[in-house]
């Protein structure tokens, strides 16, 4: 059996905060396991103990009991941190360089030199979208450039595992739409990637399996469709049903057993009206309707 | 909580070693003239709270050369009490720099001294006179205590010299500084010639101080200056030597 | 091409051999450290600010021409002196003071650290920024002061050359000879230096303290209290080692401060030098020694204070 992408053994994490008595519990007794090319949603409200075993999986912070693994390597190891790439929340990179600097820089971190860092930043700048902003100061940077800035950085090195956390908070639709393209794209070359976040409704777009952190405590776990199917319902959508039809599907599930809940048009969600209405054309200009 | 008390361990482990080390290179500096001031209470009476923290800081030269263009201003309003206690200031920062004790007993012995004995509001000549000396004596106070900090070098004992030759008219001392000096590494080579002529005007130690010209005059040439004939063959006479012994004729011709 | 068709032509690279590729000891990382923190440190503005100021007060020592040459060259060599002394000092406190903390604050520290760097590096390689600023800072002052000085020189030697112009050649040689020596001394060269490895103690000694500060401003006081303490540490430590009949407190206090601060004094020995106090090998090699020796010492601390910090 191969070794997962991250194990999680038992680990509980104490904060002990000086001058009180009591001390924080941010993490108790948690096990997870994610496998190597899924995508993971550690999902939870604020201080429900998501940053915080992030970081203890990259070895950030230390457990008070447990252990946490990448690729079968301890977190506490530096050599784990060679597998793994880092999106943290609102990072805030060095705002004098520019992109391509960044990317450098953080290549150079990661043992790249010469020729082979330079494509790899170009690679980088041209999957995240950031070609034409490579000699623009991070100073100028919107959100959603900064995200995908950090996005490249934490790939630098080819990680095979990539943690995000909070990846799109803040960030605009058409950024947050960015973002998610290239998690699933980074999903289909086969990289895991670890994700927290409090915007159920996008997690719910890309995860593969969610873990729900409540005050420190795993409460829910497993695969996303299984978790949030109603178990004893089933939706149909049907494109240019005629009235008659309509109304012969409705008699037909009043004579079985069957009760019917709900029947309505089909909705398109807000966010694609959204991005559809700012969509902008080839030149630039916002399309009028 | 472990790694506070590991790091106090290291700094109280460091700081046990570092102790005598650190004392050892405090001797081998004031062994070799550095680190000559001493920071206590006596000198931040002196120089005051702003001063003495700036001094005590590294900016101890800074201080001095602020204290010394206050002199300098002084000096234009011939306050010569406020020179003293400014230069008195000076040295106490400064006591490795020769300028300072050096131009300190030069405004003593020299320019207040003058002014002293030509002070229009004072009618008695006795009383200007003694004034004067006593600038002198402050004059000769500052080459003393700056050679007793500076002894590895001859320039405060030169100063020394022609103040006793200038002004206390005092030969033998002079010559002897005069000699201090030019037994000292970097004395320029006049410093021997001045110890022998200023012996030369000794009463009683003609034959020492024919002797010491003469084996000047024997090294060569560059010793054979016009001054140094001039007083072999003034000593000579004095001493009535036989002719065989004198020095040539002929450099009474270059004498002239 | 949209982003994404391009995106799926991406080869991963050398997936296999990752795990080859990493180094318990890179100097090739803890130099990208190096050169990005003095990037970061020339955009401080204090920076700039200390750095024209040290310029204007070695400029304006040209303005001294109203004394005597030796007089003058005394004034000027210890105005510059001092301003590359205090620059150096003030930089080394200031500049690193922020290092840590603002990394920490601003969770650049997060990007760093979860890359494959050892603590230990990227705290070699902060530190590292900030004495190769502080050497460029004092190779350019230095330049400055030397500028000056020569220049000042040669215009009081021209003026003499003038003034003596129907004199004995011998007696001309003996004058430039004076102006030269009251001029240039060879053994500022080594006082420069030791002023350069004072500044270094404190930088490590910044880093040191800013591991457990809980703010820039506490570091910074805490360091102006380590200054002031620290040139007093000699007059403590000798008062200490002799037996006096002082009180258990006072000794005690005495103790403290011999044992945990570093005896700054050592450091300033270029008044003494630009004076004509001579520096023999012996009293440069040692000085400079327990220069380093505090500097490594301090910089390990932080990274042994660092190592064990929660982020």
């Amino acid at each position: 059996m191969t070794n997962p992408a991250v194990a999680v053994h038992g680990l509980t994490k104490i904060f002990s905060v000086p001058f009180h008595r009591q001390s924080i519990v941010a993490v108790k007794d948690l096990n997870l396991r994610i496998e190597p090319g899924e995508v993971y949603g550690l999902l939870g409200p604020n201080g429900s103990g998501k940053s915080t075993t992030l970081k203890i999986i990259l070895g950030l912070v230390s457990p008070t009991r447990g252990r946490t693994e990448i690729f079968g390597r301890d977190s506490r190891l530096v050599e784990s941190r060679e597998a793994v790439g880092f999106l943290p929340e609102n990072p805030y990179f060095y705002k004098y360089l520019t992109g391509k600097e960044t990317l450098l820089f953080f290549g150079r971190l990661c043992g790249l030199r010469g020729a082979k860092l330079k494509n790899r930043v170009n690679e980088l700048l041209d999957l995240v979208g950031l070609s034409k902003a490579r000699n623009r100061r991070l100073g100028t940077y919107s959100k959603g450039m900064l995200q995908r800035i950090g996005l490249a950085q934490a790939l630098i090195h080819d990680p095979r595992l990539v943690v995000l956390d909070e990846p799109t908070a803040g960030v605009d639709p058409a950024g947050s739409r960015e973002i998610r393209d290239l998690i699933l794209d980074l999903k289909q070359r086969g990289i895991t990637v670890l994700l927290s976040s409090h915007l159920l409704a996008q997690a719910q777009e890309i995860c593969d399996r969610v873990g729900i952190l409540a005050d420190g405590v795993l409460v829910r776990e497993g695969h996303l469709q299984e978790l949030i199917a109603i178990e004893n319902q089933t939706e149909f959508v049907i494109a240019d049903a005629s009235d008659e039809l309509v109304r012969e599907i409705e008699s037909f599930v009043n004579r079985s057993r069957a009760k019917l809940i709900e029947r309505r048009k089909s909705t398109t969600t807000l966010e694609r009206l959204f991005l559809e209405a700012t969509a902008k054309n080839d030149e630039g200009v916002t399309k009028q309707k | 909580m472990m790694r506070t008390v590991a790091v106090l361990g290291v700094l109280i482990a460091v700081g046990t070693l570092k102790l005598p080390i650190e004392s050892n290179l405090a001797a081998l500096h004031r062994q070799e003239h550095f680190r000559g001031v001493e920071f206590n209470l006596d000198l931040r009476e002196k120089i005051g709270q702003l001063g003495f923290i700036a001094a005590l800081s590294g900016f101890r030269a800074m201080v001095a050369d602020a204290l010394f263009i206050q002199a300098f201003a002084a000096w234009e309003n011939t306050e010569w009490g406020r020179m003293l206690l400014l230069f008195r200031h000076i040295t106490t920062l400064q006591p490795r720099v020769l300028l300072f004790w050096d131009t300190a007993a030069w405004h003593m012995a020299w320019n207040a001294s003058v002014a002293a004995m030509n002070d229009q509001t004072q009618p008695r000549l006795a009383l200007r006179v003694k004034a004067q000396r006593e600038y002198f004596a402050l004059g000769k106070d500052f080459l003393e205590r700056g050679i007793k900090n500076n002894p590895d070098r001859p320039d405060l004992y030169e100063a020394l010299a022609r103040l006793y030759k200038e002004k206390y008219k005092d030969h033998e001392r002079a010559s002897e500084y005069y000699a201090k000096a030019a037994a000292l590494p970097g004395a320029p080579t006049f410093d021997r010639r001045f110890s022998a002529y200023e012996l030369s005007y000794c009463e009683g130690r003609e034959r020492e101080a024919y002797e010491r010209l003469r084996r000047l005059y024997d090294e060569g040439p560059p010793e054979r200056l016009p001054t140094l004939i001039k007083r072999l063959k003034f000593l000579e006479d004095k001493l009535g030597m036989p002719q065989e012994q004198r020095i040539p004729d002929k450099e009474d011709k270059i004498a002239k | 091409m949209t982003d994404a068709e391009h995106a799926s032509t991406l080869q991963p690279f050398n997936a296999s051999t990752s795990a080859k590729r990493y180094r318990p000891f890179s100097f090739s990382r803890i130099y990208a450290i190096t050169i990005n923190t003095v990037t970061e440190l020339t955009r401080l503005k204090v920076f700039y600010v200390l750095l024209i100021f040290a310029l204007l007060l070695i400029g304006s020592s040209i303005f001294m021409a109203q004394f005597s040459f030796q007089q003058e060259f005394q004034i000027l060599k210890d105005v510059s002196l001092g301003a590359i002394s205090l620059f150096t000092s003030l930089l080394a406190i200031v500049a690193t003071a922020r290092l840590l903390p603002q990394d920490i604050e601003d969770r650049t520290v997060y990007t760093i650290l979860a890359k494959p760097v050892p603590r230990l590096e990227y705290v070699l390689g902060k530190i590292s920024g900030v004495l190769l600023l502080l050497a460029i800072s004092t190779v350019v002052m230095g330049a400055a002061f030397l500028l000056v000085l020569y220049t000042r020189e040669q215009a009081v030697m021209h003026a003499t050359l003038r003034q003596m112009s129907g004199a004995p050649p011998d007696q001309v040689a003996d004058a430039m000879r004076t102006i030269r020596s009251s001029a240039f001394n060879i053994d500022i060269f080594p006082g420069i230096v030791i002023i350069y490895l004072k500044a270094c103690l404190l930088a490590a000694l910044t880093l040191f303290v800013s591991t457990f500060a809980t703010s820039n401003i506490f570091t910074i006081v805490v360091m102006a209290f380590i200054y002031f303490i620290g040139h007093l540490q000699a007059t403590a430590r000798d008062y200490w080692l002799q037996e006096h009949s002082s009180g258990l407190v006072t000794r005690v206090f005495l103790a403290v401060v011999a044992l945990f601060f570093p005896d700054l004094q050592a450091f300033n020995l270029v008044d003494d030098i630009v004076a004509g106090t001579a520096i023999s090998l012996a009293v440069f090699a040692k000085t400079a020694v327990l220069g380093v020796f505090y500097t490594v010492i301090y910089t390990l601390l932080a990274a042994f204070v660092f190592y064990g910090k929660e982020l």
